[in-house]
């Protein structure tokens, strides 16, 4: 056991490891792909009145602008790897405390709604291969064909329009009220509130893919042997389709929702938009917009990093869930 | 029976005629919810014009004066002030017993060394005027006397808390302002103290109990709202209640004006164009007939109904008719261009640029705008069509907002862009530097190329003189020669639209909608 921990340590540095060259690849092009862009960040950031060329000079020098690509790109991978990701040339402030900041509040909705889409999509693919052919299994369609074809923001502004707007049971704006002040589990109640709407739109497209993709797993698991033999054996049916059959069908969802964490990070970019939330996707929007590149490269080194990490801990789950998986 | 039933119900009528009629008294308290597109960048409003960061900070800082909804000067920091026969020195007289929000005693020194440290230096606007200063000086702890090189007729504008807000020198001292922590956790002298900033989300200012005027709301908050047709949603279920102009989709206006629980404020005391800038530097467009045709071929009126929702009117001339006083009928657009396809054509032949077998000259316009901005999307379209009637190709180049600018004023790689310019309060803030000959190369200053001695005269003139008949007299002699040159071709004068629910009383006392918040109160 103890050699068994320590060989899954080893696995999981030697794959760190790995994901060193690609991060600095990750920056190096993100570096360049900005930097070769049409689009000045000092003429952005001044605004629409004119000034003089010797503050223009002065800004461009204080944010490295006047400095030839390459020697950027070094100081920049540089400071990166001692942790430093620069100033925000539009905020003036540590790219490292803007983007965190916003990034918990992006991982809070992803969180919620990769749970709900879960939770939802594997309850739906379960009973619907429970009873292929049955009326739940034509709606079980029906909702999934629906989550394929609709896209998230647009999905986002009618769940607006209809709790927000005609119903009025939940906010359409924000993480928390802001004409209340609530504090402790009144607070955690507000923001809970404020996820619903965001969440259900961010996770729908991803409930559907679980469900259909739960709903093959499981009918070509039920049709095992094993599953044969455990009813044999007279275990109950809840046994049977739990612990041996969804148990065997895991793997391939487990592997798509690690697949899809990129696209739900990409995705929640729209969400965020629509809902006002305040996370990394509307960030990255400004950052593009204003060409304030140590945030924007900020942003995606981190993201990158994050999927990177998620992506491990999805093949470290294979062997929790699949004891002939060994590293 | 009858007359006294009739008398009964006019009584009833009358009485409740008279209640409806009496003015409310303000009521302390609640929390006013503002929308907001985007975050500020910072909350010195020293450093920046950008909008969201004066909507927020406008309540925070104080200038010495601001301007009323009629477009007067009232007293802000300053109680009142003197000018000099020769415009030369302003002498002002500041409120006495202010408090910084930390409690420490505002003073003369603090505007000086705003002045001369952080406006002057940083603050894009208020360096036009500071670059016309001899000197600031403090006479006395409530004296201060700015004294000019040569007379700047707009300066007073330029003195209000979005051009020059006042900032604590006890706190800047010292620092770069354009990174000083205080730039997040604000202290001034305004109606609002600083409490909280969720980036993303949220900017939180309370109630000043030391400020001079009488302050109603305990909180002003503002509202990060990203979405456009969101935050107006957020307007009607009652989320937010304002959103200024600057935020508001104008395609939602029809339908606000007709909820019952919304108040629109239509026009603004600022004026504002949108144009045609024409790139003088390349052939045809350097032929001023060419140019001249195109004025007469673009539809000004079909801009305004379809790409502007009938929120602005077309354009009469080069400075727009905002400023009726700076407005001349012998420049007007709709004496001398009026729309005439007809005549069109024939400025494009005399000019030589005849049509070809397929009926179509021998022209290829590019056509640059912001492709953010929905009206401009719209008139682009619009302007492709109306130029197709006379035989020229527009190519339609849409881009995003900071390609745009190096495209139009750092390259000048372009042939016709579309433009909106506000004017500041004032031509010589906001229109000058469109028509003053200038180097290229800086962004929002001069993308046509034109260059003419006559008008850079009359313009730093205009700019010079304080008396307003005489400058009248200056634009009308400039406005007649940009309307034959036609260097930009002005397409409408924007009509402004602020919007916030009824409850919200006591708004839109000043010129801005950012401006003023001390006398806003929530009826209950």
């Amino acid at each position: 056991m103890a050699s068994g921990g320590l060989t899954l340590r080893r696995y999981a540095a030697g794959r760190l490891l790995q994901a060193a060259p690609l991060l600095l690849g990750v920056v190096v092009v993100n570096f360049l792909l900005i930097a070769l862009a049409p689009g000045d960040p000092v003429a952005t950031l001044l605004g629409e009145y004119p000034a003089p060329p010797e503050y223009v000079a002065r800004l461009r020098q204080e944010f490295g602008l006047d400095q030839p690509i390459p020697v950027r790109l070094a100081l920049y991978v540089w400071n990166v790897a001692r942790g430093n990701l620069g100033f925000s040339f539009a905020y003036r402030l540590p790219v490292a405390q803007l983007v965190v900041e916003r990034l918990v509040n992006t991982f809070l909705l992803m969180a919620t709604a990769l749970t709900l889409a879960a939770a939802l999509g594997v309850g739906l693919g379960v009973a619907a291969a429970r009873r292929p052919g049955s009326g739940l299994d034509a709606a079980s369609t029906g909702v999934s064909l629906a989550g394929y074809s609709i896209p998230d923001f647009w999905l986002a502004q009618l769940l607006v329009l209809l709790f927000a707007v005609a119903l009025g049971w939940l906010p359409a704006q924000g993480i928390r009220s802001v004409r209340e002040e609530y504090t402790g589990l009144a607070a955690a109640l507000d923001v809970g509130r404020h996820l619903i709407l965001p969440a259900l739109a961010l996770s729908f497209r991803y409930m559907a893919l679980i469900a259909r993709l739960t709903r093959a797993s499981m009918l070509e698991a039920m049709s095992q042997d094993f599953i044969l033999a455990a009813r044999a054996r007279g275990l109950p049916e809840r046994l049977v389709l739990v612990q041996h059959g969804l148990r065997n069908a895991a793997l391939p969802v487990v592997t798509v929702i690690g697949y899809n964490f990129a696209f739900v990070l990409a995705g929640s970019a729209l969400v965020e938009t629509v809902f006002g939330w305040p996370g990394v996707g509307r960030l990255l929007y400004d950052a593009i917009l204003q060409r304030d590149t140590p945030v924007l490269l900020g942003i995606l080194l981190m993201v990158s990093a994050t999927v990177v990490v998620v992506n491990l801990l999805v093949d470290l789950l294979y062997a929790v869930l699949d004891p002939r998986v060994r590293y | 029976m009858t007359i006294r039933l009739l008398a009964l119900v006019l009584t009833v009528l009358l009485t409740a005629a008279t209640g409806a009629a009496a003015p409310a008294q303000p009521q302390s308290g609640g929390a006013a919810v503002v929308a907001l597109g985007g975050d500020p960048e910072t909350l010195n409003l020293g450093i920046t014009t950008g909008y969201a960061v004066g909507a927020v900070a406008a309540s925070i800082y104080s200038g010495l004066v601001w301007i009323d909804a009629r477009g007067d000067f009232q007293p802000d920091l300053a109680t009142a002030w003197t000018v000099s026969p020769d415009q030369l020195t302003y002498t002002f007289t500041l409120r006495q017993n202010v408090k910084w929000h930390d409690g420490r005693p505002f003073g003369a020194a603090d505007v000086k060394y705003t002045m001369d440290e952080i406006t002057g230096k940083h603050h894009g606007r208020f360096r036009t005027a500071y670059a016309n200063f001899e000197s600031v000086s403090v006479r006395s702890p409530t004296q201060v006397v700015i004294r000019l090189r040569r007379p700047y007729a707009p300066l007073l504008r330029l003195l209000t808390v979005f051009d020059s807000p006042i900032l604590a020198r006890h706190l800047y001292e010292g620092q770069d302002p354009t990174r000083s922590p205080r730039n997040n956790e604000p202290v001034g002298t305004g109606p609002f103290k600083f409490r909280e900033w969720a980036r993303g989300d949220r900017v939180v200012l309370e109630r000043n109990p030391d400020y001079w005027n009488p302050v109603y709301l305990d909180r002003l908050i503002f509202r990060i709202i990203p979405n456009a047709a969101l935050r107006v949603t957020a307007l009607e279920v009652g989320e937010v209640d304002q959103v200024m102009d600057f935020y508001l989709p104008k395609t939602d206006v029809d339908r606000l004006r007709r909820n019952p629980a919304i108040r629109i404020r239509l026009g603004q005391p600022i004026p504002s164009m949108g144009f045609l800038f024409i790139n003088t530097r390349r052939a045809p467009l350097d032929n001023v007939k060419v140019r001249q045709a195109l004025a007469m071929a673009i539809n000004r009126v079909q801009i305004v109904t379809q790409a502007m929702g009938n929120l602005a009117r077309p354009a009469r001339g080069p400075f727009g008719d905002g400023f009726r006083w700076a407005f001349s009928p012998e420049a007007d657009y709709n004496r001398l261009y009026p729309l005439s396809v007809e005549r069109a054509n024939a400025l494009l032949d005399e000019a030589g640029v005849l049509r070809g077998a397929g009926g179509e000259r021998p022209v290829r316009l590019r056509l640059v705008y912001d492709s953010a901005r929905a009206p401009l999307v719209a008139a682009a379209a619009i302007i492709r069509d109306n130029l197709r009637a006379v035989g020229i190709t527009v190519e339609l180049q849409p881009m995003d907002r900071a390609v745009m600018i190096e495209r139009v004023y750092t390259r000048a790689d372009y042939e016709i862009t579309l433009q909106t310019f506000t004017s500041g309060g004032d031509p010589a803030i906001g229109y000058h530097r469109i028509y003053a000959s200038a180097p290229p190369g800086t962004p929002f200053v001069n993308a046509t190329g034109y260059s003419n001695a006559e008008v850079d005269r009359l313009l730093q003139q205009a700019a010079e003189v304080a008396d307003q008949t005489a400058r009248s007299r200056l634009y009308a002699e400039v406005g007649k020669i940009l309307a034959r040159d036609v260097p930009t071709l002005v397409l409408f004068d924007e009509i402004g639209v602020d919007a916030a629910r009824t409850s919200l009383r006591g708004v839109w006392t000043g010129a801005e909608a950012r401006d003023r918040w001390d006398a806003v109160w929530i009826q209950k």
